[in-house]
């Protein structure tokens, strides 16, 4: 599956009435699985995370602990931030978050803008997406057009929100995720082994 | 139960340092294991050694020598020498009571169970809860089967004769050839301990792991004239002795109703738990009417008493086979003396498990291509027995020619699909050969046979492993060393999917624990050696690589590793003769002559990189990161045609994403100055 499958990333404004058609451009409406390509791997394991506020009991762990009934919720003013700095700089295609209106209605972000750079001092604005009425898993990817623009390096993220729906203040995420390709299994070879006879002979298991 | 030290104390009390430790070599031997468990390698080579003296027929002791790395050639341990002794030690038994055979029926199957506890590591656990007074049991078990089969009639020297005639010899035993399906039985179960020896008639009934109701059952089975045990025994026959078993087997089959009580006499009398091998035969538990080639760790109680039954079953089987070969030399040679029917089988024995225990050696030093040529030298029927074929399929693993591997192991899993020792290795070697579909087949498969094996879980990791759904492998993995802690394998792909998932503390865990099951598991080293290189701590990397590779110096892979580690600590001159080693030693493999590319790239020597890349081109013409790596260098040549060619047939290779963008950047940018490439780019 794409990465933009949670799928209704339209241009061409859909009929009314139309099941899951989005009703504008670049309006996310989240999936209720996780998709994600084989050649992909979670990076964020082993990163920093912060977030600029939060309610107490629904902290920054609720958003890595792989369950979808923990919360993060802010408290405080928006732009709410969730900032995520690794240990080197590093590759990365695809944020995936996990956000539900039914149940968080005006909590539920509607105005997400990410943000890469060096640090906090550098960050610069690489992908802003509208979200309605979104329930499940929302894949943004960090990609551009070209495919030498597959990846972003990086050694900060920050996943900022910016409105939620309704007007409400503070916001509700349930998880996040983010993506980038997997390593080369022989380390420090630039390129990867593609062909049968010199994978069998890359690694010892 | 773990309970090493109270195992220990129990064999060599602390107070009495100079007390003799009981149960002779038997004792000796676990106490080996007990040292080796708790890391005292050097006084578990000695007690092993110490075993195999008192007992030069206990191949475990033998095999536990191998693993550690320390044992003396076979030629040295089985000598003609010993053959004299043991020939002497058979003669000079004294007769038992026949009655004795009657208890023995009792006292076997106790005894059975205990002796075949007492084999695997895990039974270890056992002994500690049993009394003292059992351990001193256990020498008098092979003077005791001496005993037994002493006891038996003077019909003994009719050993010779076929099937038909056991019946009428009711159920003699001849001792030479007992001891011949004993040894081979126990040489060619190589992996299971030998538990030679039933309990002396004089021990009183251990632990009752077979109650009567059992024996009988046992007994029903046995003479279950359906076939239904024929297969097993005729497989395992086969395994163990160098005769044709088919015209055996059917003899022993027909004969089912020609089985007397004293058939039963026999088979009970016969002090078969030698046989790992008749343990060998123990049909999975859930009765799978086939040979098992190894003694399931997993099924211990369980499994048994229809170890036991087996037993009875296999050695008589076995008995009857060796029989008929004697048969088919001599049908009409009935007064061959007991003597000197026993030195030839002792010298055959001997002979055996020479050879066997050569290769095992060998194939522990990973000297792979000699422990192959001995193999080889088995006869046929001895070399297509799942134990053996297993082995070789290790050493071409070990010498990373992964094909001749499978087809080993292929044809071992074939003959004896109920084996599962050596076949997490088997799963691996699927996984290199990224068969996806026959290494799940074979995982479910082993787990069907024992769910509580730690290689059928560690293949169906490899499964999920292959499938790049690390956190699943893992998991089984995990279970897999619970299972059994004292497997290395397992903590070393634990340690594997850690490091994949980039977890390095924990794969760092995982290996050292392996580590200390067992110091030569070069796997592991070579895993740590990979983490370092990763975490760029190169010192440590090639520290690692070396000692993966003092312990298999054959393996091309690892010289490779080795010389990559050397070359990030800039000592380039070491590491190019090291690929060149590598390169050397298997022409077939890629990755040296790539890596050896790249050093020679980062030195500047161009026109030799690509040199060595058109060699690699010739054994893997569909590589796409050789031809990346090619464009960069014309690149750097300034031949920017063949540069941009080089990249487009690198891209139409269809490299993952990242080297997609990679590539792709490299070939807009062939036309530019080197100034304005990226750091990051290549």
């Amino acid at each position: 599956k794409s990465m933009e499958s949670d799928g209704e990333e339209e241009a061409a404004a859909a009929t009314p009435g139309t099941a899951g058609a989005a009703p504008a451009a670049g309006r996310l409406k989240g999936c209720p699985e996780l998709s994600v390509e084989g050649d992909m791997r979670e990076m964020a394991k082993t990163a920093a995370w912060s977030v600029s506020s939060c309610k107490p009991g629904n902290g920054v762990a609720s958003l890595r602990d792989d369950s979808l009934d923990t919360y993060w919720q802010s408290d405080g003013a928006q732009p709410h931030l969730v900032n995520i700095q690794f240990q080197k700089k590093v590759q990365l295609q695809l944020v995936v978050l996990y956000v539900d209106f039914k149940l968080d209605e005006s909590y539920t972000p509607s105005k997400i803008s990410i943000r890469a750079g060096d640090g906090f001092h550098n960050l610069k604005e690489i992908k802003t997406v509208d979200l309605l009425k979104p329930v499940g898993w929302v894949h943004i990817s960090l990609s551009g057009t070209d495919p030498r623009e597959t990846f972003i390096h990086t050694f900060m993220l920050q996943i900022a929100v910016l409105a939620n729906h309704l007007n409400g203040r503070d916001t509700h995420v349930r998880q996040i995720k983010i993506y980038g390709p997997r390593p080369n299994p022989v380390p420090h070879q630039p390129f990867h082994f593609t062909s049968r006879e010199c994978i069998m002979y890359s690694t010892i298991r | 139960m773990n309970l090493l030290r109270e195992a220990e104390e129990t064999l060599c009390p602390v107070n009495e340092p100079n007390v003799e430790v009981p149960s002779g070599a038997t004792g000796h031997y676990l106490l080996g294991l007990i040292y080796r468990y708790t890391g005292r390698v050097a006084a578990a080579a000695e007690q092993f050694t110490q075993a195999l003296t008192l007992d030069p027929l206990l191949w475990a002791a033998y095999e536990e020598l191998c693993i550690l790395g320390v044992a003396e050639d076979a030629n040295e341990c089985f000598t003609e020498a010993t053959a004299l002794r043991l020939q002497q030690e058979q003669t000079s038994t004294s007769n038992l009571e026949k009655s004795n055979f009657v208890n023995e029926n009792r006292v076997l199957s106790p005894n059975v169970s205990a002796s075949l506890v007492d084999i695997s590591p895990k039974h270890i656990k056992q002994l500690p809860a049993n009394n003292t007074a059992e351990v001193p049991g256990y020498p008098h078990l092979r003077a005791t089967a001496l005993h037994v089969q002493n006891t038996v009639p003077s019909n003994v020297g009719q050993f010779d004769s076929p099937s038909p005639t056991v019946t009428q010899t009711s159920g003699i035993v001849p001792p030479p050839l007992f001891r011949n399906l004993h040894a081979y039985q126990n040489t060619t179960s190589g992996d299971a301990p030998a538990k030679p020896k039933v309990n002396a008639v004089n021990q009183p009934p251990r632990r009752k792991y077979l109650d009567e109701a059992r024996l009988k059952k046992v007994t029903g089975r046995l003479f279950n004239p359906s076939g239904d045990s024929v297969p097993r025994r005729s497989a395992r026959l086969s395994r163990d002795t160098p005769i044709n078993s088919n015209s055996n087997i059917s003899q022993f089959g027909g004969n089912g109703s020609d089985h007397s009580s004293g058939k039963l006499r026999v088979n009970s009398s016969t002090p078969s738990k030698l046989c790992s091998t008749a343990i060998r035969s123990v049909q999975v538990r859930k009765g799978k009417p086939r040979a098992t080639e190894n003694f399931d760790e997993g099924s211990r109680y369980e499994a048994v008493d229809e170890m036991w039954t087996d037993n009875i079953a296999a050695t008589s089987s076995s008995l009857s086979i060796a029989e008929g070969r004697y048969f088919e030399q001599d049908k009409a040679e009935r007064t061959l003396s007991q003597d000197s029917k026993m030195a030839t089988g002792i010298k055959e024995l001997l002979g055996l498990l020479r050879t066997l225990g050569e290769g095992y050696r060998l194939s522990c030093l990973f000297k792979c291509q000699e422990a192959l040529e001995i193999y080889r030298k088995l006869p046929e029927p001895q070399f297509n027995t799942g134990w053996v074929l297993c082995q070789v399929g290790k050493a071409y693993f070990e010498l990373v020619d992964y094909l001749e591997a499978d087809h080993f192991f292929e044809f071992a899993h074939r003959l004896s699909p109920c084996t599962l020792e050596g076949m997490d290795i088997y799963s691996t070697v699927l996984y290199h050969l990224n068969e996806e579909m026959r290494l799940s087949y074979l995982a479910q498969e082993l787990i069907s046979v024992d769910r509580l094996s730690p290689q059928a879980w560690c293949a169906v990791g490899n499964c999920f492993a292959l499938r790049k759904d690390h956190e699943t492998a893992l998991k089984n993995f995990q279970r897999a060393v619970q299972l059994d802690s004292r497997v290395a394998y397992a903590h070393t792909l634990c340690g594997h999917e850690y490091s994949a998932l980039e977890d390095y503390e924990n794969s760092v865990k995982f290996y050292r624990c392996a580590l200390q099951v067992d110091e030569r598991h070069y796997n592991a080293w070579y895993g740590l050696g990979v983490v370092y290189l990763r975490q760029e701590k190169f010192e440590f990397a090639e520290h690692h690589f070396r000692r993966a590779f003092q312990i298999n110096p054959r393996s091309s892979v690892l010289m490779c590793y080795l010389g990559m580690a050397l070359h990030a600590l800039k000592r380039d001159e070491d590491a190019l003769e090291m690929m060149e080693k590598a390169i050397f030693s298997d022409k077939k493999n890629p990755l040296p002559k790539y890596q050896k590319a790249l050093i020679l790239v980062g030195l500047q020597k161009y026109q030799e990189a690509l040199d060595e890349l058109e060699r690699l081109r010739e054994i893997a013409p569909h590589e796409s990161s050789m031809y990346a790596l090619m464009g960069k260098i014309y690149k750097q040549l300034n031949i920017l045609d063949k540069a941009v060619f080089c990249f487009g047939v690198a891209l139409d290779l269809k490299p993952p994403a990242a080297d997609l963008a990679i590539i792709k950047s490299a070939m807009e940018k062939v036309h530019l100055p080197d100034e304005l490439m990226e750091d990051d780019d290549l």
